[in-house]
């Protein structure tokens, strides 16, 4: 087709300029639509090598590398300490306990899932990366599946993350939660796959294969 | 010479081939396949061929073997189905009835007057409040709000919480009160009014609200607002949380909803019911005015207006004025349809009372004749078309090992149960009705609140199952079945019917015996009834008693529950009743074919 490689380039490049200059900034334009005060951030700090659950009422949320940690924001800035405590939130609303474990040895979301999907106690996980595409998947399907997959990142605002949360937390009680409604647009993809495939690639640059899986104590500030 | 009787029937065209040597029929093969087109259209011919060319390839014949086609003479009769909604619910900000949220917050029964949260720094110590937490306020802040309030000594009871945030909230008090949550319109609460929250343990349900004495004594009410009440206590019955609120005006009411007169016009005599008496009122009627000639609906209600609509869905079928088609039988059910609930806050929804009614209606004669004129020329084979569909069915039927005359069929199909009766000497009187397969997914489907008709119709035909991990399923009746690859994840966790085409997942959260419960409820009020009433109508005394054998044929015999319901029912009147095994090989399938080819042999 003719879109050319000269509009891609000059997206890309626009999308770099703004990622250069907005890294900083990034956040600044997010933080003030809630109390500074409640969400501003979290911290994720490591407990140890994460161990498979022995509690039937946990859902483990798999986090990518990066999380919360050299990004903060996802794909359209909003923090990562929001999306954190509304999928904890959706999980206690059922009654559930949520287990925060980061995933070093891909960044792949698939792979964040279902690895914490087997560590979870109830084989049910949340897996999520840093740009904010995210999943709810189980223990026993082969990797490449899932129960529910949320592909448009751009598109999945704090409520959706919340039903995420709830929706695990019901698959892991055994219910049979109606999937939650996913919107759908399709200049999500050419709008931002650039800045999603860059995003990635910083993602990427904190993997480190091989590296076990650590569970995250989670304190908001 | 070589005989095929073929059966064109609504959903599948049969052949029966037989050689018949001296008047004696051997039977070769059979073929089935399904019907193309409407049943007596010339679209059939298709059918008719392939169906034909299925029993011959078996036997390694081909068309110009046979010497003879017989066709039957399909019974004209078509039938309908509409609903109507007899009761509704409306309440006027008092109460929120039918609304169940999953999680509520807390446990207990609290009393005060509504206040919203942003008011509650207002509040004197002493007071007690139910605080009202809008969508704004997230769980952090109101939890901590409530903590200070009650801090300060004022008496927060409960709270009523637009978002999902019940157990949340509750989890971050220092007091525990009870918490309902998703209330959707909580800006219609009105504020300043006495109002109770009560919330149960999981598993259990609340007692206080649901209690009219309950309500009396949290509101101090006098005897006779005591009677007012039970209309909402009796709607909280089951629920494992509850709001009531009292204000001056506040109400609940059941009303019915006038739907109309139908009118019965039979041989003899007239009768008029309200179709708000219910379904069995409807059916006393149409007894006592048996034999039915024409229903009509007083013009201008929702009844004539519904039976307007079967006789124009009739009229575009047949090709026939609307004033030409007259509907020949009725069957009511009563169902429950859920709708929403008039003046709720919380979007709730009731299940209110709704009348199902299936009418059956007597067309021309279907054009079998032309079909058989067409095929000769296409076959070059003799075509001609044999007797009536029921009188073939019953020769057919009596070929099912075990049975004698004087015997009854009944061939419950999609849009009617037809019933014959064959005497000793040999007479064959048979009777239709209204009411059978297309009623049983109308019913399944409002219960259920399904739009489309795909879902319960597969609901109707095949079992249940619970998808209870990617390896295993629970099926219906209990029993456990293990698979040694992952199920798909689109099952899992869900209700599945298990089609032969693999497991289709069930939407809402229905638990699986209530579904199980709506489709064998909904199959005993529409064919153990017919069944009954059926075989009342051919029986020679009226009763049914009278009777000793009776086959079940046709589509719905094949159902994997219909028939042993209609056996155990009948059992009662001491009747013989089972599914008919046609020449002991075909099962409930082929009896208007074989007795085409039989009738032949008999000479006529």
């Amino acid at each position: 087709m003719a879109i050319n490689e000269q509009m891609l380039k000059s997206i890309i490049e626009d999308v770099l300029k703004e990622m250069t200059d907005s890294a900083p900034a990034a956040s600044a334009p997010a933080a003030p639509q809630g109390q500074a005060a409640v969400a501003s951030g979290v911290e994720l700090a490591p407990i140890g090598e994460a161990t498979v659950g022995t509690a039937a009422d946990e859902v483990v949320i798999g986090v990518s590398a990066a999380f919360a940690d050299a990004q903060t924001v996802n794909i359209i800035g909003v923090p990562h300490a929001k999306i954190l405590k509304e999928m904890i939130a959706g999980i206690e609303e059922e009654g559930m306990k949520a287990r925060v474990v980061k995933v070093y040895r891909s960044g792949d979301v698939a792979v964040v899932g279902h690895d914490c999907a087997e560590l979870s106690g109830s084989g049910v996980a949340i897996g999520i990366q840093s740009r904010g595409t995210c999943l709810i998947h189980q223990k026993d399907l082969p990797q490449l599946s899932n129960l529910e997959l949320f592909s448009q990142c751009p598109l999945i605002d704090l409520d959706t993350y919340r039903a995420i949360g709830k929706n695990a937390a019901e698959y892991a009680k055994g219910e049979s939660p109606a999937p939650v409604p996913v919107k759908n647009d399709q200049m999500a993809r050419p709008a931002f796959q650039a800045r999603a495939a860059l995003l990635y690639l910083k993602e990427v640059e904190h993997v480190t294969p091989g590296k076990k899986p650590v569970e995250m104590k989670v304190s908001f500030k | 010479m070589i005989i095929a009787g073929i059966d064109i029937g609504n959903a599948s065209t049969e052949t029966a081939l037989a050689r018949v040597t001296d008047g004696t029929p051997e039977f070769l093969a059979s073929g089935i396949v399904g019907t193309t087109g409407i049943k007596g259209t010339r679209q059939n011919i298709h059918g008719v061929f392939a169906s034909l060319k299925q029993a011959l390839d078996k036997v390694n014949l081909t068309v110009e073997d046979v010497d003879l086609v017989r066709l039957n003479e399909a019974a004209p009769v078509i039938g309908d189905v509409a609903m109507e909604t007899i009761t509704e619910t409306i309440i006027t900000e008092s109460t929120m009835i039918g609304h169940n949220p999953s999680t509520p917050g807390g446990l207990g029964t609290g009393v005060g007057k509504t206040a919203s949260i942003r008011d509650l720094k207002k509040a004197n110590k002493g007071d007690s409040v139910i605080v009202i937490i809008p969508r704004e306020i997230d769980f952090e802040n109101s939890s901590q709000m409530i903590n200070e309030a009650d801090a300060r000594g004022v008496y927060v009871n409960g709270a009523i919480v637009q978002r999902d945030d019940g157990v949340l909230i509750n989890n971050r008090l220092n007091n525990k009160i009870p918490i309902v949550d998703e209330v959707a319109l909580i800006e219609k609460v009105p504020m300043g009014m006495r109002a109770a929250v009560e919330v149960a343990e999981p598993g259990q349900v609340i007692d206080q609200l649901s209690n009219p004495y309950g309500i009396a004594t949290v509101f101090d009410l006098t005897s006779d607002e005591t009677k007012q009440v039970v209309p909402v206590s009796r709607a909280l019955i089951g629920n494992r949380s509850a709001v009531v609120i009292k204000t001056p005006a506040g109400d609940v009411k059941e009303r019915k909803i006038p739907a109309g007169k139908i009118i019965v016009e039979g041989e003899h005599k007239k009768a008029e019911i309200n179709v708000d008496d219910g379904a069995e009122a409807i059916m006393e009627a149409i007894r006592s005015v048996a034999p039915v000639l024409d229903v009509t609906g007083e013009p201008g209600t929702n009844a004539g207006g519904m039976l307007e609509k079967v006789r124009q869905v009739m009229s575009n079928l047949t090709n026939q004025s609307p004033k030409n088609i007259k509907i020949q039988d009725l069957l009511a059910v009563d169902t429950f349809v859920p709708q929403k609930v008039r003046g709720g806050i919380a979007d709730e929804f009731s299940m209110e009372n709704a009348v199902g009614i299936a009418a059956m209606v007597k067309a021309d004669k279907l054009q079998m004749s032309m079909i058989a004129e067409e095929l000769e020329k296409e076959l070059k084979v003799k075509v001609e078309v044999g007797g009536v569909e029921a009188d073939m069915a019953i020769r057919g039927a009596l070929t099912t090992p075990g049975s004698n005359k004087p015997m009854a069929i009944i061939d419950m199909g999609a849009g009617s149960t037809d019933a014959a009766i064959i005497n000793r000497a040999g007479k064959i009187h048979s009777i239709h009705l209204a009411g059978a397969g297309n009623m049983v997914t109308m019913l399944i489907g409002s219960e259920l609140g399904f739009d489309d008709m795909g879902l319960p119709e597969d609901i109707k035909k095949y079992p249940l199952a619970k998808v209870e991990s990617m390896f295993h399923i629970r099926h219906e009746d209990g029993t456990v079945q293990f698979f040694d690859e992952p199920l798909d994840p689109r099952v899992f966790a869900r209700v599945v019917i298990l089609t032969p085409n693999g497991m289709v997942p069930i939407p809402g959260n229905y638990p699986m015996e209530r579904i199980k419960q709506v489709r064998q409820d909904a199959k005993k009020k529409v064919f153990v009834v017919n069944a009954i009433r059926a075989l009342e109508r051919v029986s020679p005394t009226g009763n049914v008693r009278d009777m000793e054998f009776v086959t079940m044929v046709g589509g719905s015999a094949l159902d994997f529950e219909i028939p042993q319901m209609i056996t155990d029912a009948l059992s009662r009147y001491s009747i013989v009743a089972g599914r008919a095994n046609i020449r002991a090989s075909e099962g409930p399938r082929n009896a208007v074919a074989t007795g085409l080819v039989l009738a032949y042999c008999e000479g006529e």
